[in-house]
């Protein structure tokens, strides 16, 4: 497990892992309330106290490790939609988020899941949340539907309600689950050699008297 | 002849001591005063017994076997004998040049004091690294540059003597040319000669900082420094060649101080901020905006671009903002300051604080007016406008700049990273913006585009006052204040006109009482009465009085 002591985002070292979760979703299917219900346990009260909703973070501890979740809200509205991209740049994992009772909302995701894939592929984690269930009686999104299309994109398909507080948790911690699994994998698989370019590279360009023997070669992201 | 005898010994001792300037000077002295062939031949005798001893300074051989007659006569032509330390020319001639070289010395001293002053602070923040021993030494080269031409190749044991000797001989020295006086200047690290007073300051600040840190801190010190210096061999590189040899250089350094630290992220992180810092700031002026890069353009075009939809309304663009309240619209200025104030930082890590200060402003502005805290679909749009707001200055360049060399553990990650990223997302949409992302039919938007027409006037005529007022609190305030001046205006007529009347009614009222003074004074004239001018007269009792005794006279 000595690989688990650093992980892929290298900045970040030690025991500590940093992982960046997108929230993706059309304007009004509750993204902030979501987050929020999530980071500071309130829904709908003035949060007087809470400045914004837009950049959270989260510290937890699983089983042992420690987690800094960051997550990013990303604005809904349709003409913002080609600025995606630049958000999710870089993150480890995506909450699509849906209302339950809107189908166009379903269909947002579907695109932004076909998007994510194309640009990030399997790297990233994605979560399709249908938000609003204690709404139930005007769901327009079937529950077979939604799982069965997570199921063929490689998703994870979550029921949640931010304003009774359901499957919220749950959704998170699965999630930060599987990005350390992933950051793991990725950590092995790049102790194979991926690494060792750019700390050529380094020796190459530094003046500096004791180059790489202080520092094996990807000291950060191997199990060295 | 016994003095002469005695000078030469005297002389003698000195070049034992091999301090043949003192000696080549006591003879030349003698030579001007006396000027007789016996001498001469002492001191060729002397030159020669000299350069046997000291075969070291090769002019000095030469002239010391080649002198003549005609050599050793002033260099003006003035028929005295010339003296070597003072430039061949006899003393009258050798003061005269001296008082010019003077002047022109103070004047080179200034500069030469500034430029040492410099290199002293650079040596400063050397001489704190176990490495550094340069500074001191370039000092003591500095104190020599100014001496005569024949100690250039002499060891340093040697020229340190010289020093010493070179104190009773100033003005020699003083006459040393200026070219010289450059050439022996110390081959200091050209990064220092451009230091100013920020980088001077920051410099210090990272040298403190790393002193807490004792043994690694010397070390990241003279790798930060060591990277500068070969980063200043690479100015030819493109922008993304550099940054990423910026990123490597973080990613080396930090690599190492998590070993150091044991894992400790926090240390390390405070200790990567403070690196760069310090590079940033000394890199600043080569890495940010290259010419070999077309960030000047794009920010040319981004900044005409914005001026061309200066036209765009807080409707358009849905911003959740009501500048009407006196605390939104203060922010929002906060805002727009903070954003234009990013231009003036160096290190990336300042540039992200003026965007992050200017986002919490953002959000406050949402939070009065809405009531709630901000999502990222308020969000995004705020910072749009205050951007068009804005157009803040090399916005493209900032951004380019922020991205190729801030410490990528700041940018992917923190909470300024999620506030930049926006930043990117405004400009982006900024640039791509059209009609249909306005809400508007292509042809209005071609219409504002071109100026043709302003979203304003659009509106509703009978709106139009109560928009305005709305649209811009600080024009219905400057009506306000006209409204106020004129009403001023005209109460200070009013005074005017109550104060000339007033005048008018005193001077009336002056005259009439002059005029009624003057009639009663012609109706009632000033008569002076006679008055009987008797002893008696003021004797009341006179009347009373019994006449006065007739004489009679009595028959007898």
């Amino acid at each position: 497990m000595a690989a688990a002591e650093s992980l892929g985002m290298a900045a970040a070292g030690g025991k500590t892992y940093s992982f960046k979760v997108v929230l993706l979703g059309e304007g009004c299917v509750g993204k902030t309330s979501l987050v929020l219900r999530y980071c500071e346990n309130k829904f709908n009260d003035k949060h007087i106290t809470t400045l914004q909703a837009s950049f959270l973070t989260k510290k937890l501890n699983i089983t042992g490790k420690r987690v800094n979740l960051a997550i990013w809200d990303t604005a809904g509205q349709e003409r913002f939609h080609a600025l995606g991209p630049i958000y999710y740049r870089d993150s480890n994992g995506a909450i699509l988020v849906y209302d339950v009772t809107d189908e166009d909302s379903f269909q947002k995701v579907k695109n932004w899941v076909k998007e994510l894939r194309k640009m990030l592929g399997n790297e990233i984690c994605l979560c399709i949340v249908g938000n609003k269930i204690d709404l139930e009686k005007e769901r327009h999104v079937s529950v077979e539907e939604a799982e069965g299309y997570a199921e063929s994109v490689g998703a994870k398909h979550y029921h949640t309600s931010a304003k009774l507080n359901k499957g919220i948790e749950e959704l998170f911690l699965d999630l930060c689950k599987r990005m350390m699994e992933t950051a793991q994998a990725e950590e092995r698989s790049r102790g194979n050699g991926a690494s060792h370019t750019s700390t050529a590279r380094r020796g190459v360009q530094i003046v500096d008297d004791e180059p790489q023997t202080a520092m094996p070669a990807g000291g950060c992201c191997t199990s060295g | 002849m016994a003095m002469l005898t005695t000078l030469v010994c005297f002389a003698r001792v000195v070049c034992l001591c091999r301090a043949h300037y003192v000696t080549r000077l006591l003879l030349s002295w003698c030579m001007n005063c006396r000027p007789d062939v016996q001498i001469q031949i002492t001191m060729t005798n002397m030159f020669l017994y000299l350069d046997k001893r000291d075969t070291m300074s090769q002019r000095s051989e030469r002239r010391g076997i080649h002198v003549d007659q005609s050599e050793l006569l002033c260099k003006k032509g003035c028929g005295y004998y010339g003296n070597a330390a003072w430039q061949g020319l006899c003393s009258k001639c050798w003061r005269e040049e001296y008082q010019r070289a003077r002047q022109r010395q103070i004047q080179e001293d200034w500069a030469l004091a500034e430029k040492l002053q410099r290199e002293e602070e650079a040596a400063y923040v050397s001489s704190h690294s176990s490495s550094q021993t340069q500074p001191p030494q370039s000092h003591s080269q500095q104190s020599l540059a100014t001496f005569s031409k024949f100690e250039e190749k002499k060891t340093n044991e040697k020229t340190r003597k010289v020093t010493t000797v070179k104190k009773f001989f100033s003005p020699s020295s003083r006459t040393a040319p200026k070219k010289e006086s450059h050439e022996g200047k110390a081959p200091s690290p050209s990064i220092t000669r451009q230091s100013s007073i920020e980088t001077d300051r920051v410099s210090r600040d990272f040298v403190e900082f790393l002193k807490t840190l004792q043994k690694p801190g010397r070390e990241v010190h003279k790798q930060s420094r060591g990277f500068i210096e070969s980063m200043g061999n690479k100015k030819d590189l493109s922008a993304e060649e550099l940054s990423e040899c910026v990123q490597d250089f973080y990613q080396g350094m930090s690599d190492r101080l998590l070993n150091h630290f044991k894992g400790s992220s926090e240390k390390v992180d405070r200790v990567m901020d403070q690196v760069e810092k310090y590079i940033m700031t000394r890199l600043y002026k080569s890495v940010f905006c290259p010419e070999t890069s077309d960030d000047e353009k794009k920010d040319l075009a981004t900044q005409r671009r914005i001026r061309a939809l200066h036209w765009v309304t807080i409707q358009m663009l849905c911003v959740p903002v009501d500048e009407e309240i006196p605390e939104v619209s203060d922010s929002v200025v906060k805002a727009i300051t903070d954003i234009i104030e990013m231009d003036s930082k160096r290190v990336p890590r300042d540039k992200l604080a003026c965007i992050t200060s200017c986002s919490k402003h953002i959000f406050n502005t949402i939070r009065v007016t809405k009531n709630e805290p901000a999502s990222a679909d308020d969000f995004l749009p705020t910072l749009i406008y205050i951007v068009l707001k804005a157009n803040p200055p090399r916005l493209q360049s900032n951004i380019q700049y922020i991205t190729r060399f801030c410490n990528p553990s700041r940018l992917m990650t923190g909470e300024d990273g999620y506030y930049f990223t926006n930043l990117c997302c405004a400009v982006a949409f900024i640039e791509k913006l059209d009609a249909q992302s306005l809400n508007l039919s292509p042809e209005e938007f071609e219409r504002y585009m071109s100026g043709q027409a302003s979203p304003r006037r659009q509106d509703d005529p009978a709106a139009w006052p109560q928009s305005g007022s709305r649209v811009n609190p600080a024009l219905s305030q400057i009506h306000h204040n006209l409204k106020l001046l004129s009403n001023l205006e005209k109460r200070q007529q009013q005074v005017t006109e109550g104060a000339q009347n007033l005048q008018t009614e005193l001077a009336e009222w002056q005259d009439s009482v002059a005029r009624e003074v003057q009639e009663i004074l012609e109706r009632y004239p000033l008569e002076i009465k006679p008055r009987a001018s008797a002893i008696d007269a003021e004797n009341v009792e006179n009347d009373r009085l019994p006449p006065p005794l007739q004489p009679q006279v009595f028959a007898g």
